[in-house]
């Protein structure tokens, strides 16, 4: 992969910002109107995460949605940002 | 006999060239926009700004003191509605549509308005 990216190899890379992340509480933002804070577990190359202690906000209503314990599997395919 | 073995040759030939065509090679280079403040679209309508700090060949950005704006069916294009600081955030690569420099635009009028004849 550095074979053929000519990218500065002293850059950030995303993939490891999330990386430090992991054991931290991090908020992250769907496509939708919809965000997810909750304690970041772990994640995998199509960026699903692993969530602890998870609380759903819904923006527009304002209100807080609902607040899930133990651990969910957040889809990655509907993430924006993190 | 020459013929084919011409063409065999050829056709190895070309078998290599496919393979290193299917190297990921991104058509943006995104590192003339690093430590600059680029301006980002996302499906679903969002849009971002914020420095540029960190990409991947996927397009995962990594922005700094990030300010995300929202669109209302009442807000059509008022950027300054609804903005939030986000400071540093992870861009999905997979929901960006649009990257722009946030400096270097300007409101031009409308060109594709035609004139009625008669």
């Amino acid at each position: 992969m550095a074979a053929n990216a000519t990218t500065n190899p002293s850059q950030l890379l995303p993939l490891e910002l999330v990386d430090k992340c992991i054991g931290s509480r991090i908020h992250i933002v769907m496509k939708s109107d919809k965000e997810i804070v909750g304690t970041l577990l772990g994640f995998d190359d199509f960026v699903n995460m692993v969530l602890e202690d998870v609380t759903e906000f819904e923006i527009t209503p304002e209100g807080r949605r609902i607040t899930k314990l133990d651990q969910i599997l957040l889809n990655g395919n509907n993430i924006t940002m993190v | 006999m020459a013929g084919v073995g011409g063409g065999g040759g050829g056709g190895g030939a070309g078998k290599m060239a496919d393979k290193e065509k299917k190297k990921k090679e991104s058509i943006l280079d995104l590192s003339k926009y690093i430590d600059k403040t680029i301006r980002v679209k996302f499906q679903g309508g969002r849009e971002a700004s914020g420095v540029l700090k960190g990409f991947d060949p996927l397009l995962n950005l990594v922005l700094d003191g990030t300010i995300e704006y929202m669109r209302d069916p009442d807000d059509q294009y008022k950027l300054t509605e609804d903005t939030r600081q986000l400071g540093l955030v992870v861009c999905r690569g997979t929901s960006v549509v649009l990257i722009c420099p946030q400096d270097g635009m300007e409101a031009i009028p409308n060109p594709f308005i035609q004139q009625q004849d008669g």
